[in-house]
């Protein structure tokens, strides 16, 4: 076996990664060290992997694909067996509203995320913190209508190794899936995963979290992550607008 | 000569009130020249100790004898350039109004073995002390100083702080002169600089001195923050899934465990989902007492915030009325950090004294009858003053309305901190229903206790829930999508503020009422009704001014690194941090001043240079949004 083929079967094995051999042929001819072990040189491509864009560094089979219509309404339910690699184009937290998420935003560019930098903003008058705490009156048992139920709950834009976009929706807490641990381009691998309704249910049975990111894609997704915030908002709000005139002939 | 000792009160109310228990009623009372509140009172005491049997002259002062200001040639406005008063001499002087009674100190001190202080027991009492001190020594320079430990004026514990006397804290009247130095230097600088600038650009502007001060600024800051706050909100539309259930007659109504969603794809699948599942299996039941725990021991700032919130009066109000409560001997020292009572006070002689209430001296009664409980201990004491609380019952017929308010409010508390909690019976359900949890709480009040009393809080039984086992299996009798929008937050009230000035660090307990009424004053912010009647709230609005000065402050630092705007509270939390080390005793007052100064002269040199920002805002919201 070649030091291709190895690198190849381990990483599927161990990632459930299906390798392309032209980009990890690739990958070997560019990397100018010589006399690398083995499982040094697995690691590496595995990181280059992890880093790359699937639809370049994956062989792709029947099964390792997302099928074609996967984003039909009209389906109630289908499982997909897998396992399929998919990468993330686009994270959103669902749980909260996107102006308290344009409040969060311009804190920190205001610098108050510095530690003793902080300011406090709202208070709970009349309860001291133990007793709110005690008797239930806190801020986690609380429906507030500034837009956070601190539930979460993420809406997820995936891509496979074919291309294929799907939405998928975090059914159940899956760790590292946040806003700020979770960068663009981060891979998943998603085995007997439920399709509903052309959205994609994720839990930590069914999606394993890989890691990785592609620079090209993150870094520009963060830097517009307000002004798309603030652009769907105001979609919103034209809308509300129209239907709104609508309503009233 | 005869052993004669000269005591000195912060306030004549307090003097004769002192004068009063330690004479045992009778004294003398002597007009002193050149002022008409304060007298002299002359009587006879037995200190015991080294002093014994004493004459006193007991006399007072009326808050601080002197006053910081510049030299003469620094006070013109066009005398200098504003920056120069970082650094400008200051001198301290007897204000003009105080000499008559700074004289009658230094002409008793002359025939006096000793002083007395009996100042208020804070940082700006010491402050008063160590002025009276002064005044004292250049009429008697080998007059003993000596300093008197009190809370409250019940006569025991004034004939007891008479008998133990302490020393002049020089730390803590150190702390208060740093703070008058830095106040007079930041705020006269940036007070000069942005009147002249902003006066000469806009006419509305043309005769109004812009104040600045370091406590108002970031105070004006929270203000105009949540204005904007709810000036800016965008509301959107939320869905959620509800699930209800007939049984035994009753409707329980299940709340959703994500509360709510902002997609409403999403939303429809998920109850898709549940009604596809048909069953709902209930995953817990639980049944456990819950307790609506009593309130802490009550201090200034949460009189303040509980005062505004249910008497309807603003702080400031509050705190005169408190203060009067306190001098006529019904009250404790209304200034105090400190949520916890000091184990050696007799807490149960202080219930019995509300005995001949009509309203709640049969629920003090009960107290002592068994049901007294040790008061729950806060996390906060500033070794000075207990908890407020009443040292004395009085008739409602001696006080006039508002008084009668606060009294009741203090009394009712310190009775609440001296009861049981709540105590009720709290069930809680929850179901799976598809991939989805629901829950449903029920509450049942069993005893009241301290409710009974502290009328101001609420804890009612909520609808009774039907029985259900863990791991019973039904069908809802219905399950769908409820749709709703986020809703902005309301303007600031002054309950909110005090809060928040407290938990950013600013301003000490004793001074939040003012710089809120130092805002209003300024017209930066103005108080607008909401509501009417019994749910009527007063917010706080900040004025095109208001907001002008905060944004450009804001812009006058945006952008660059580690600098903090005026309109934030860092600065003056560091500062106030600063004085608390004085107050301990690891840094002198001359460090902090020159270090305090260091940090406001950068925000100053920065002002100076981008001072247009400050114009921009100005012309913006004066000029163009006026018109």
């Amino acid at each position: 076996m070649s030091a291709a083929d190895q690198i190849i079967v381990q990483i599927q094995t161990s990632k459930g990664l299906c390798v392309s051999p032209a980009w990890l042929n690739n990958f070997l001819s560019s990397s100018t060290q010589r006399n690398i072990p083995a499982s040094a040189l697995t690691k590496t491509a595995l990181f280059r992997v992890l880093a790359s864009d699937f639809r370049e560094s994956l062989s792709r089979n029947s099964t390792s694909v997302l099928p074609n219509d996967v984003y039909d309404p009209n389906i109630r339910e289908r499982r997909l067996q897998g396992p399929i690699p998919v990468q993330i184009l686009d994270i959103e937290d669902i749980g909260a509203s996107l102006w308290s998420q344009v409040e969060a935003i311009e804190r920190v560019e205001r610098g108050e995320s510095i530690r003793g930098r902080e300011i406090v903003r709202t208070i709970n008058v009349g309860e001291d913190a133990e007793a709110a705490e005690n008797n239930g009156t806190g801020a986690t048992g609380n429906t507030n209508s500034s837009g956070t139920s601190g539930s979460g709950a993420h809406r997820l834009t995936l891509q496979d190794s074919a291309g294929t976009k799907v939405v998928a929706i975090e059914m159940q807490r899956i760790e590292g899936l946040t806003l700020d641990k979770l960068s663009i381009g981060a891979k998943f691998l998603l085995r007997g995963v439920i399709v509903a309704r052309g959205m994609l249910l994720l839990d930590p049975g069914c999606a394993t979290l890989l890691g990785g990111k592609i620079e090209a894609l993150d870094k520009p997704w963060k830097d517009g992550r307000k002004a798309r915030l603030l652009e769907k908002i105001s979609a919103m709000e034209a809308e509300e607008t129209t239907s709104n005139s609508v309503r009233s002939r | 000569m005869a052993r004669k000792i000269l005591c000195v009160a912060e306030k004549p109310a307090i003097a004769r009130a002192v004068a009063t228990h330690l004479s045992g009623g009778s004294f003398q009372t002597h007009a002193i020249r050149g002022n008409p509140y304060v007298k002299n009172y002359e009587f006879n005491f037995n200190f015991g100790g080294s002093w014994g049997d004493c004459t006193v002259t007991m006399t007072s002062v009326i808050g601080h004898l002197t006053g910081l200001d510049f030299e003469r040639q620094y006070k013109g406005w066009m005398s200098c350039p504003p920056s120069a008063l970082f650094e400008a001499p200051v001198h301290e002087d007897v204000d003009k109004d105080k000499l008559p009674i700074a004289e009658n100190i230094r002409t008793q001190a002359q025939y006096s073995k000793a002083l007395f202080i009996w100042t208020d027991c804070d940082r700006e009492g010491e402050h008063i002390g160590a002025e009276v001190r002064n005044q004292a020594k250049n009429g008697n320079a080998r007059i003993e100083v000596k300093r008197a430990k009190f809370s409250n004026t019940e006569r025991a514990h004034v004939l007891q702080a008479a008998r133990q006397p302490v020393e002049l804290d020089e730390y803590q009247a150190n702390a208060v002169a740093a703070r008058i130095e830095l106040d007079l230097r930041i705020g006269a600088a940036f007070t000069r600089l942005q009147t002249l600038q902003l006066q000469a650009v806009v006419s509305v502007l043309k005769d109004k001195i812009i104040s600045y001060g370091s406590c108002q600024f970031p105070t004006l800051g929270f203000v105009v923050d949540r204005y904007l706050r709810v000036q800016n909100f965008k509301p959107e539309t939320f869905w959620a899934i509800k699930v209800t259930l007939k049984r035994e007659g009753k409707t329980v109504n299940f709340l959703w465990r994500r509360v709510h969603l902002f997609d409403r794809a999403a939303v429809t699948m998920m109850l898709e989902r549940c009604l596809i599942a048909k069953e709902a299996r209930v995953t817990k039941v639980n049944k456990k007492p819950k307790s609506k725990w009593r309130p802490l021991p009550l201090t200034t700032v949460d009189l303040q915030m509980m005062g505004s919130r249910f008497l309807r009066m603003d702080s400031q109000t509050i705190m005169k009325i408190a203060e009067g409560l306190y001098t006529k001997g019904y009250i404790s020292y209304p200034r105090t950090e400190t949520d916890q009572f000091d184990k050696a006070i007799d807490l149960k002689k202080l219930v019995e004294k509300q005995f001949p209430d009509s309203a709640w001296g049969q629920y003090a009664r009960d107290l002592i009858d068994g049901k007294f409980r040790t008061p729950r201990s806060g996390r906060n004491n500033d070794q000075a003053h207990p908890p407020i609380h009443p040292v004395a019952w009085v008739s409602p017929n001696q006080l006039n309305a508002n008084e009668k308010k606060v009294y009741e409010f203090v009394a009712r508390r310190f009775l609440a901190c001296c009861s049981e909690d709540a105590k009720g019976q709290g069930t809680e359900i929850e179901i799976k229903y598809g991939d989805e949890f629901f829950h449903a709480n029920g509450l049942i009040v069993l005893e009241r206790n301290y409710l009974d009393v502290y009328v101001y809080d609420k804890w009612e039984s909520s609808q009774q829930l039907p029985n259900f086992e863990k791991d019973e299996t039904f069908q809802p009798t219905e399950a769908n999508i409820s749709e709703g929008k986020t809703t902005a937050p309301n303007y600031l009230t002054e309950p909110e503020l005090i809060g928040l000035m407290d938990a950013n660090g600013i301003g000490t307990d004793a001074t939040m009422a003012e710089h809120i009424a130092k805002v209003k004053d300024r017209e930066y912010v103005v108080p607008n009704k909401r509501g009417t009647g019994r749910n009527a709230v007063e917010e706080l609005i900040p004025t095109r001014l208001g907001i002008a000065l905060v944004e450009g402050y804001d812009n006058v630092v945006a952008g660059l690194p580690n600098s903090i705007s005026l309109s934030k509270p860092f600065l003056r939390k560091e500062m106030e941090l600063r004085m608390l080390e004085i107050c301990a005793g690891t840094k002198s007052r001359q460090d902090v001043v020159q270090q305090s100064l260091d940090m406001y002269r950068e925000v100053f040199i920065h002002t100076q240079r981008r001072i247009e920002m400050l114009k921009v805002a100005c012309r913006k919201y004066l000029v163009e949004e006026a018109a």
